[in-house]
């Protein structure tokens, strides 16, 4: 009960001080007065801080099992395990926003710390900026979808955790998702800034770059964990379904792998200024178009969670975003003005038509995840089968692709006859391995043009490494940010390589076994070796047994009687070198035998190995990199107002 | 530099992609006494509340009524169920109206009331 206060107490002091700091900050930003500036960003920490606490407040709730809280009691119970009675926290829909907040608020403190050096009206601005998102999601959670309700009677126990949340994804996927998105303020809210004050330099973007390269990180990783989750709990063969709300999560992760593409542009050549500003705003805005959709169940999809009063609140905030955006960048699209153009054929331009491809993918998956919205407004519903997404956005992905193995070996500003030469060991890895597909007998037109692609990206990655360390081994080290950034394109090509396999090789096959029987998918043989029940504390489960080679795979079947009888299917899944063997139990019959669905999904394996890669490739070539301000100091700068 | 002509170029190429992939690869999405208003030929999802009559023949085999409130019609599908699947819920089938009125099911999708929460808690 009185923490049910003292969290409501904190958020509504948060959402006085996040209101001050926005007002003050933009005030005395126009008035260019560096002490309440100062005192703005302060006010910022002060309202970060209070959210803190009342997050604090809220874990504590939940460990102290605290059922005077309808969010304590809607989301956990006695014997829910500690671990995820804690990731409760984030596993409701007030909860989750105001993990977000958290986020938003810790992450926006540490960009302000050190924004003084970008001069006194960007800093000012960005703290505004940041401070107005920071109080709408404190308004949100203290008026319309607050986490510290209280019920008039506390139940003696809560309702408990859906058993297909039980799982060890629910403890690392949605805070990295969730910690992706609201990451991706900062980038925004300091392009607005130098927006707003007129800055075309690239100090803005030299400043967010470590944040932009961790919400980027995030996003990844948590795209990938999402993808694993899904793989190993739903046992339906598959990793991505085209559902709207992993279409949602993909479309910022696009846009911002463009813009880490074209601010190099920005940072080396001083091109494409505006274009970054668009590219940061987009994937800001596609993010609160994510939350929206997630949140108010306008489309159709299977994860139907969370609807809430909150949708509209989303709406009417994309709404005043995209606004605020549109008319700041039509104010100063004079500063996009560049002097002359840069010819097309050059690092400049394979970064431009990088990022239109990649657009393109963007607003194909929009399409698809609009189309029911848009069909419905002109009859009946419409939806987008996965087909859609294959045959709109394959080639898309393919010419991307194409651009990786040959993107990476043009010179800036212009290309010459030693780009050519450059070319023969991609060309030559890509002729090579087409030709082992054809003898192999593979004859898919897609999968013909997939793999060979592949092949040559990561020659051309490969090649970057051999040419550096015979030439000049030192800079290796010495440039690590571009030899990261190989090292995540070498990751991307085995994660491809992964999804490629998986998606043109996957074969499938019902059977139903009496015991003793056996039966063989793709060269693999299982023996169903029989099954049996077991009965544990909240629920009964009936395992079968599978020998496969010498290990025997336990897929089976869980039923829930305290929540109705629901079910819940475990799978089960051997990997070997080549492919991953994945076993459901769809049921057993009353004459003993028992029926199975047999998934072989080649290379599965690769898509987690490359995303781990393409992580630490962003880690290497960021970790001891030149502070932010040091690298303003380097570039000459000039600072207008010192902290 | 000028990038008009590349973009429009793109641009060109994704709305080609996107309007030849949607004349095959989208398919309606309706409740089952839409269904029953406008036949259509090719695939549809169609959702709707199960009925108490399901019987599953082995773990794969199911026939159940789907009915949305005015309409209903009677399901086939083979596959392995969603693990929510029960008299009650929420699905949606995907496949084809036959031409004896039953719908033969490709995909069968569960809504989950919440991925959340088990049930709401009345304040």
């Amino acid at each position: 009960m009185i923490l049910g206060y003292l969290g409501a107490g904190a958020l509504l002091a948060a959402l006085v001080m996040g209101g001050f700091s926005a007002l003050l900050s933009f005030w005395s930003g126009i008035r260019q007065s560096a002490t309440f500036i100062q005192v703005g960003r302060r006010a910022f920490y002060a309202a970060a801080a209070m959210t803190f606490l009342s997050a604090v407040v809220l874990e504590v709730a939940l460990l102290t099992h605290d059922f005077s809280l309808a969010y304590v009691v809607e989301h956990t119970d006695l014997s829910t395990p500690t671990a995820l009675v804690a990731a409760a926290f984030y596993g409701g829909q007030e909860g989750s926003l105001l993990y977000w907040t958290v986020i938003l608020g810790v992450l926006g403190s540490a960009s302000l710390l050190a924004s003084a050096s970008l001069g006194g009206r960007v800093a000012a601005y960005a703290a505004g900026i940041l401070a107005s998102i920071l109080t709408f999601f404190l308004f949100v959670l203290a008026v319309v979808a607050s986490p510290f309700d209280v019920l008039s009677m506390a139940p003696p126990d809560g309702l408990g955790l859906n058993p297909i949340l039980r799982d060890g994804g629910m403890l690392i996927h949605p805070p990295v998702v969730l910690a992706g998105f609201a990451s991706f303020a900062i980038p925004f809210s300091f392009a607005c800034a130098a927006l707003l004050a007129g800055r075309v330099d690239a100090a803005w973007i030299t400043h967010t770059r470590r944040f932009a390269l961790l919400a980027w990180s995030l996003q990844t990783a948590g795209l990938l964990l999402g993808m694993w989750w899904a793989y190993h709990v739903l046992g339906w063969g598959g990793y991505w379904g085209w559902d709207p709300v992993e279409n949602v999560a993909l479309m910022p992760w696009l846009a911002t792998t463009a813009y880490l593409h074209s601010s190099q542009v920005q940072e080396r050549r001083g091109r494409l200024r505006l274009w970054n500003f668009g590219l940061v705003i987009t994937a800001f805005l596609l993010v609160v178009f994510g939350t929206f959709i997630v949140r108010s169940g306008v489309v159709p999809s299977v994860h139907t969670f969370a609807i809430s009063a909150i949708g509209p609140w989303f709406f009417g905030f994309l709404v005043v975003c995209l606004l605020f955006s549109a008319v700041l960048l039509t104010l100063r699209s004079n500063l996009g003005v560049e002097a002359k153009p840069a010819p097309a054929v050059s690092r400049e331009g394979a970064f431009v038509l990088q990022n239109l491809l990649l657009l393109g993918v963007v607003a194909v998956v929009m399409w698809g995840t609009v189309l029911p919205l848009v069909s419905g407004m002109f009859g009946v519903q419409r939806v987008a089968g996965a087909s859609f997404y294959e045959r709109a956005a394959g080639p898309l992905l393919a010419a991307i692709l194409a651009l990786l193995a040959v993107g990476p070996l043009l010179p800036w500003r212009h290309a010459g006859r030693a780009t050519l030469r450059a070319l023969r060991w991609p060309v030559a890895a890509a002729i090579v391995a087409l030709m082992v597909l054809l003898i192999a007998g593979v004859r898919s037109a897609p999968a013909l043009v997939a793999f060979p692609l592949a092949v040559a990206a990561g020659a051309t990655a490969l090649t970057e490494y051999a040419r550096a360390a015979l030439r000049k081994p030192r800079s290796l080290l010495r440039k690590r940010r571009r030899y990261g950034a190989y090292l995540a394109h070498l990751g991307l090509v085995v994660a491809v390589t992964g999804v490629a396999a998986s998606h043109f090789g996957q074969q499938e096959r019902d059977v139903t076994l009496q015991p003793g029987e056996a039966v063989t998918v793709a060269g693999y043989s299982l023996t169903y070796a029989g099954s049996e029940r077991r009965q544990l504390t909240d629920h009964t489960e009936f395992v079968a047994g599978m020998r496969f080679g010498d290990q025997t795979l336990e897929p089976s079947r869980a039923t829930y009687a305290g929540l109705g009888g629901q079910a819940l299917t475990h799978v089960a899944i051997s990997t070997t070198p080549t492919a991953d063997l994945y076993v459901v139990l769809a049921g057993t019959n009353p004459d003993g035998s028992a029926t199975f669905r047999v998934f072989v999904n080649p290379l599965v394996i690769f898509i987690w190995a490359g995303g781990a890669v393409i992580i630490l490739g962003v880690l290497l070539g960021n970790v001891g990199e030149r502070s932010a301000a040091t690298e303003l100091a380097r570039r000459r700068i000039p600072v207008t107002l010192p902290a | 530099m000028r990038w008009g002509l590349p973009a429009a170029v793109v641009a060109a190429c994704v709305g080609y992609l996107i309007y030849s992939a949607s004349g095959g690869a989208t398919e309606y999405y309706m409740t089952v006494s839409e269904l029953q208003a406008h036949a259509t030929a090719g695939d549809v999802r169609v959702a709707g509340v199960v009925q108490d009559d399901v019987q599953k023949s082995d773990g794969l085999h199911v026939t159940f009524t789907e009915k949305d409130g005015t309409a209903s019609m009677p399901v086939q599908y083979t596959g392995t169920l969603p693990d929510i699947f029960k008299p009650g819920i929420t699905v949606v089938v995907e496949g084809k109206l036959g031409g004896d009125g039953v719908f033969h099911a490709r995909t069968l999708l569960a809504k989950c009331p919440s991925r959340f929460s088990t049930q709401p808690y009345v304040k």
